[in-house]
């Protein structure tokens, strides 16, 4: 060690007693300006017998204290340097030397599990939902999530998890030794951006060492100093990561990426598989932007104007056309005579069962719907012949492809429509998903139909308590569902703005009761398909209006609501949907008066 | 009247085709209009500029860094028009002013920048009106900011002493382009919704899908763009929230998505908790986000009607970057879920790609984002969302295996990890994680042979990991041999265990792992020296290996060096304050070589570290995963340890497949109890079986100390947490004996043994009372099932001697107490086997 360095740290050392406390935030300031300091302090912990290491440590762990967040930050950065300089010592098996580097670690270790009145620090995380509205969604606009057991059991809560409280260690032993230096690690973590790089490089090169020590690649690396091996724990390694992607960000991509590849190697051989998760994401998502190893703009991180358009070419079937496919067919099932258990399932509902979800159903998916449509079928070109058009009117486009048997709708007043061009085609199809909807809650068609939160009696509350119970998961008997229907009032209501659009989404939603009817008994399709409308509905109150809802709506055609009732489970063989749902009398109502 | 009414519609009409971009109608709209006479000609020619211009720009859209058109026929009409009708100067002063912006963006678009810029400077375009605007005029002004904005950068450019002011105009000409175009662009919306519930009988061509042309892209954009170029992240940071914070429209998803994943990316890369904002706070004054060199010059401004963002109440606003990140990437992640291409015919292989690649950049910042906070349980979950892109992805499907591995799913995750070893067969990583899981709880020692033995295939391809695949060999062995219940059988793993452990550790000479497992075979089939010389070896690999310290204290004390044992024990201990299976095997050895009120002393040690260990953590830290930095670190710790020899017995200790499934039951069983009971027992269960394990070992040493009321009452603390463990009823059963109730132990050993079959102490105290209770062929039946299950214990052996010896069997019986005196001889003190044998 040169004189000079070792005449700094001495004034740094003596510097500071003889501040008064009000004096030291501007001296926090002032430690940036002093150059040589910091690379004189790195040389005094590297070399384990200097007898300046005690007096060092035992400043940056004043520093620590002062609970000046500069100082403190200064303290950190020597943080990487000092875990090494412990790690190696007691991987010798010599123990005494690094006496006061251990009793920094633990000393920060200690002030840094508790609060500032000395209680022990809880922290915490809370795990966003997309289900509750946040400052930048809203949850009924991002459709569904896939209807997995997890995404119903957080559905509407906002987990929060907690780690701590960490108990006060006093000495370092095997066990806690990982234990305390992760949570340092985190800790360092936590003031990455505060970093300057010769700390992120020490950083890596910790990382590097404390991986492949004793290990063949320690001849790779061509690193001598120790060589047994160290133990290492997963947790700590993947907070090690986490520091080596903000490196690797950040102005050091050499080192960065040498360490992520070393830390990614004691993974494979310790067969950590959190530590490979996160490193291969992490390798894969910088694989792909291509990181500049400027040394003077340290960040990498790079935007440039992207086209706003979607790129994917309009004709692939993607999983949100494909709902609007599956969508249609579905109505086309509830149109024509058929049960859906006999009806043979093409690819497509096999495809995207965790993609099932309502949907906005704006004019841009029902284009693709139909292009999709014209590309499985082929038939849809414009100016078909009536029969042609009849079918796609009802949407059952695929069925009509599958058996040829186009299905037995009413020829009306639709024809007045001129089905010229693909737009006003597709405008049509609009329409009915739109409108559909409405003529159902007219006719009192099926209950799923019908939700609207605007509309709730207080008198629903028996119905709707027994919903909820449902939805707690038992299934229920057809035969209860029934008297559920008989129970329910006449109500009727007018579904517009966003009640429609929950209309489709529940709509769609029965999909979901038709794929999963292969496993479920039918008494209980139907209340899967209510359990699932928790899914988009955006509290548990407003499911229980919602059920209520659906099941008082449902009664009005009380002489064939048993029945009805099953139209959304899985047998549909009523005659009388075709009065009901048959978009003839859609537009009939909606035509020319409108 | 009528005129005056049917004029007012066309009005309508045109602003709705202006508004829809309907070009091709304006040149009929503009001749009905000129036919009511209501207004002048130079309407007509605004609108007809503006038609030529527009239709010019949807033919030929500008793109992003390219050079300006030269003038051309349509754009000389167009120019034409706008000249006509601006130098006339009899338009309405709103209408003049769209005039010359309008004429500013054509200039902008011929490349005339300086003369763009001139027309702009005519019109103030903050004092364009933004309430009551009609649709087509917020675009308009949208676009005229950005073009001014273009325009003032490619000036700055041309002359290059640019000052902070001019930087300053053309950032907040372009932020203001971008906010008036989110207004624009969700009062566009609406209409179109009002449109579409209104829609008269014949309704008009519905609009296409709304594409932001160039200018809107621009202003929407470029303002973050320059903000880091510039080195200003909290201001690029700032302006990617606001844009976010509007309400979403269908035109502005794909643009969210983008922008959502960046902020993600750069909260992520660039931040970190310190230096964190929330979305809702002011930003620091000071940031070390920024370049230092950046002006901190921001012009605030304020328009009149800004675009709707999301409000309400109880909205979630993070507050930590990991947080924000999370959230966004989760919406992106929606977003790009729905783009999910999912057709595999070869046209589509393109837009193929593109999806996979927007969405695998997602999921691998979402693992980025769980991963820090040890979300594996949600990361599997997001995963499994992902499996639409993975056909043939093997990163896709390994990130899957390895995050259902570390939420703990090993079943699945082995299922998924065969898919991956198809798309990736040379790779000895996977196969390893494989068995790792196979010998793990799952016990399925026969896949986990497969597995290790692929990796032992690959020959030299393997490299370092070939050492890996034989130790692997060697563990699945060695459970199949503790499995085995015919001798021949056991014997035979047992060689085929140590064959590979030699294996494995000729290969890796510095493995301390092969060394220690063959050292614990070789203790297992009771090669005592031998074993010693290897866990000797082991320590000197590594010192503080607490299994290797226990095997040297185990192998100790088989040689009948209590103290010795006893002494490593406590050194160990020193190392690992808080591992129960050392203070178990402590406590036996203390009952033997000191005193049983040492022991005690022991077991209230016991209580106090469990305590210290469990009751400090939160309570709501219960669920697996729970936890911030992974599940539990207490958790994990003990899992190895811990686990193991609950799912075994603590005596006799070996991990039997039975006793895997009879720890199930008992697990279901008091689980079902305690929905019951109202036990406190939510969460992980091994906290408390390890309660009940030191209470056990209580009830031993008191049973050892001659104390039944004492034994029972620490039984009874076992018993309130698991009442139907096999673990409490021998203890009662055990107590029962030494009240010299033999009817009553004799119903508690046929109890355990109900529940565990296995159960060799039951085994053999069940042959001992029945014994003694004059039954001795049921005795010796017993017995001899106990010894076949067992065969290294010499008290089964030296039962079945005394009842071979009470039936008069002397030859038999004297050979078996021969086995019993041999097998005592090397017997340590806890079974070699509650060491855990894991990857």
């Amino acid at each position: 060690m040169l004189a000079m360095d070792q005449g700094v740290v001495e004034e740094w050392l003596s510097e500071f007693k003889t501040f008064p406390e009000t004096a030291i935030s501007s001296y926090a300031a002032s430690l940036k300006e002093k150059a040589s300091l910091v690379p004189a302090l790195y040389k005094v912990i590297r070399e384990n017998y200097s007898d300046l290491l005690e007096p060092v440590c035992h400043q940056l762990f004043e520093f620590y204290r002062s609970g000046e967040a500069r100082l403190q930050r200064f303290t950190l950065q020597f943080l990487p340097e000092l875990v090494w300089s412990y790690l190696s010592v007691s991987a010798g098996r010599n123990p005494h030397h690094s006496g006061c580097i251990e009793a920094l670690l633990l000393g920060i270790y200690n002030l840094e599990i508790v609060d500032k009145d000395g209680q022990s620090k809880v922290l915490t995380f809370t795990v966003p939902s997309l289900s509750k509205p946040s400052v930048y969604h809203e949850p009924s606009a991002i459709g569904s999530m896939a209807l997995t057991e997890g995404a119903l059991a957080n559905h509407g809560l906002s987990r929060v998890v907690y780690s701590g409280p960490h108990l006060q260690r006093e000495t370092f032993t095997a066990q806690n030794r990982f234990e305390v230096l992760t949570f340092l690690l985190l800790c360092y973590n936590a003031a990455l951006s505060y970093m300057n790089s010769s700390s992120l490089q020490s950083l890596c090169q910790l990382s590097s060492r404390v991986c492949i020590c004793g290990y063949p690649r320690q001849q790779v690396r061509r690193y001598k100093g120790i060589n047994s091996r160290m133990m290492v724990t997963s947790e700590f390694l993947v907070q090690l990561i986490t520091g080596i992607h903000f490196a690797l960000c950040n102005g050091e991509p050499d080192l960065g990426s040498k360490a992520l590849d070393d830390v990614l190697y004691r993974a494979q051989l310790e067969l950590y598989p959190e530590v490979l998760l996160v490193g291969n994401a992490i390798k894969t998502s910088l694989h792909g932007a291509a990181l500049k190893s400027n040394k003077e703009g340290t960040r990498s991180i790079q935007v440039e104007i992207t086209p706003t358009s979607s790129r994917i070419s309009r004709n692939a079937v993607t999983s949100m056309s494909i709902r609007g496919h599956r969508w249609k067919r579905h109505e086309s099932q509830e149109n024509s005579i058929d049960s859906p258990d006999s009806t043979p399932l093409g690819p497509i509902p096999t495809i995207s069962v965790t993609g099932v979800s309502g949907e906005r159903v704006a004019n841009g998916e029902a284009l693709r719907g139909r292009t999709e449509a014209e590309m499985l079928g082929g038939a849809a070109e414009p100016g078909l012949d009536p029969k042609g058009q009849e079918v796609r009117r009802q949407k059952s486009l695929r069925r009509h492809v599958e058996d040829g048997t186009p299905s037995t709708g009413r020829l009306q007043p639709r024809d007045a429509v001129d089905l010229g061009s693909p737009e006003e085609l597709m405008e049509i199809s609009e329409v009915d998903e739109g409108i559909c909807t409405q003529a159902a809650v007219k006719e009192g068609s099926p209950p799923i139909i019908v939700v609207s939160s605007s509309n709730v009696t207080p008198s629903i509350g028996k119905t709707a308590g027994k919903g909820l119970r449902r939805l707690t998961g038992s299934k229920s008997s057809k035969d209860k569902e029934r008297e559920k229907e008989k129970e329910g009032e006449v109500s009727r209501k007018q579904s517009c703005g966003r009640a429609m659009s929950e209309n489709l989404e529940l709509l769609s939603l029965k999909r979901l009761t038709l794929t999963s009817s292969q496993s479920v008994p039918k008494g209980g399709a139907l209340s899967l398909s209510r359990t699932a409308s928790a899914a988009f509905s955006r509290s548990f109150e407003q499911v229980s209006n919602a059920l209520g809802v659906t099941n008082r709506a449902s009664s009005p055609a009380s002489n064939h609501s048993p029945k009805e009732n099953r139209h959304s489970a899985c047998s549909l063989q009523e005659e009388s949907y075709m009065e009901h749902l048959s978009p003839a009398n859609i537009s009939v109502q909606l035509g020319p008066d409108a | 009247m009528t005129a005056r009414k049917s004029g007012s519609r066309i009005e309508t009409e045109i602003e709705r085709c202006r508004s829809e971009g309907q070009w091709d109608k304006i040149p009929e709209l503009v001749r009905q209009l000129s036919a009511k006479l209501i207004s002048t000609d130079d309407v007509g020619e605004l609108l007809l500029g503006e038609m030529k211009l527009q239709q010019f720009l949807k033919e030929n859209p500008l793109k992003q860094n390219c050079s300006p058109r030269t003038a051309c026929p349509p754009l000389t009409e167009a120019r034409s028009h706008l000249t006509g009708a601006l130098q006339r100067g009899n338009l309405r002063p709103e209408l003049q002013q769209e005039a010359s912006v309008l004429m500013g963006k054509l200039c902008y678009v011929e490349g005339d920048h300086t003369e763009a810029l001139t027309h702009f400077s005519r019109v103030n375009l903050d004092d364009m009106q933004l309430s009551s605007a009609p649709i087509y005029r917020l675009a308009m002004i949208a676009e005229a900011y950005a073009t001014k904005g273009l325009c003032l950068e490619k000036m700055s450019t041309s002359c290059p002493p640019s000052s902070a002011e001019r930087d300053q105009e053309i950032i907040t000409c372009y932020e203001k382009s971008g906010d008036i175009a989110l207004l624009y662009l969700q009062e566009a919306e609406k209409a179109l919704s009002v449109g579409m519930q209104n829609r008269s009988p014949k309704p008009g061509p519905v609009s296409q899908e709304q594409e932001l042309g160039f200018f809107l892209e621009t202003g929407l954009q470029r303002a973050h763009v320059i903000h880091f170029k510039n080195g200003n992240l909290t201001r690029g940071v700032g302006r990617f929230r606001e844009i976010l914070r509007a309400v979403e429209t269908r035109t502005t998803q794909n643009l969210r998505m983008t922008i959502a994943r960046q902020l993600a990316e750069i909260l992520l890369r660039g931040m970190c908790e310190q230096s964190y904002w929330s979305p809702l706070e002011d930003p620091p004054a000071q940031s070390p986000l920024d370049e230092p060199q950046c002006t901190h010059t921001h012009t605030e401004y304020t328009l009149p009607r800004r675009a709707r963002i999301y409000m309400g109440e109880n909205l979630f606003c993070p507050q930590e970057n990991t947080e924000e990140a999370l959230l966004l990437l989760l919406i992106s992640e929606s977003m790009a879920n729905r783009d999910a291409v999912l057709s595999r015919i070869p046209e589509h292989s393109a837009d193929r790609v593109l999806s996979l690649q927007s969405a695998s950049v997602v999921y691998d910042l979402l693992t980025i984002a769980l991963g820090r906070r040890g979300q594996y349980e949600m990361l599997s979950e997001c995963l499994e969302r992902a499996m639409k892109f993975a056909f043939e992805e093997f990163h896709l499907w390994y990130q899957l295996a390895l995050s259902l591995m570390a939420a703990g799913k090993s079943a699945r995750a082995v299922k998924v990890l065969k898919e991956c070893i198809r798309l990736k067969p040379d790779d000895p990583t996977i196969p390893l994680l494989a068995v790792k899981l196979c010998i793990g709880n799952l016990h399925w020692l026969d896949e986990g042979e497969c597995f290790a033995q692929m990796v032992v295939d690959m020959q030299d391809k393997a490299a370092e990991f070939r050492a890996k695949g034989y130790l692997a060999l060697g563990l699945v062995y060695s459970l199949k041999a503790t499995d085995a219940s015919l001798r021949g059988v056991q014997e035979e793993y047992q060689k085929k265990a140590l064959g590979a452990f030699q294996r494995a550790q000729s290969l890796a000479p510095t493995d301390h792992l092969a060394v220690f497992y063959l050292a614990l075979q070789l203790a297992v089939s009771r090669q005592i020296p031998e074993a010693l010389g290897y866990v000797r070896q082991a320590l000197q690999l590594q010192g503080d290996d607490v299994h290797s310290l226990h095997l040297l204290a185990l192998l100790l004390s088989a040689q009948k060096h209590y103290h010795d044992a006893l002494n490593i024990i406590e050194m160990a201990l020193s190392e690992y304050p808080e591992n129960f299976m050392l203070l178990f095997t402590k406590v036996k050895l203390e009952t033997l070589c000191r005193s049983p009120e040492e022991a005690l002393l022991t077991c209230k040690h016991m209580l106090q570290i469990w305590k210290s260990c469990y009751n400090l953590t939160n309570p709501s830290d219960s669920g697996r995963g729970s936890s911030l930095l992974d599940r539990a670190v207490a958790d994990r710790r003990q899992l190895n340890t811990v686990t193991l020899p609950d799912f075994s017995d603590p005596e006799t200790g070996s991990v039997h497949a039975l006793s895997v499934a009879a720890s199930r039951v008992e697990q279901a069983l008091s689980e079902a109890s305690s929905l019951q009971s109202s036990t406190p027992k939510h969460g992980p269960l091994h906290p408390w079986m390890t309660l009940a394990q030191i209470w056990l070992h209580a009830a031993e040493v008191y049973i050892g100390m001659m104390k039944p009321a004492e034994a029972m009452a620490c039984t009874q603390e076992a018993a309130s947490l698991f009442p139907t463990s096999h673990n409490v009823l021998f203890m009662k059963g055990q107590v029962a004996e030494l009240r010299g109730n033999l009817e009553d132990a004799k119903r508690c050993y046929e109890e355990a043994l109900a529940i565990s079959p296995a159960h060799i102490r039951s085994m053999q105290r069940l042959g001992v009372i029945l014994y003694q209770l004059q039954r001795f062929s049921l005795a010796e039946k017993v017995l001899c099932e106990a010894v076949q299950l067992c065969s290294s214990s010499h008290l089964g052996w030296h039962s079945l001697a005394e009842v071979l010896q009470a039936q008069g069997n002397m030859a038999a019986a004297s050979e078996c107490f021969l086995t019993a005196l041999q097998l005592e001889a090397s017997n340590p003190i806890m079974p070699f086997t509650i060491l855990p044998r894991a990857l």
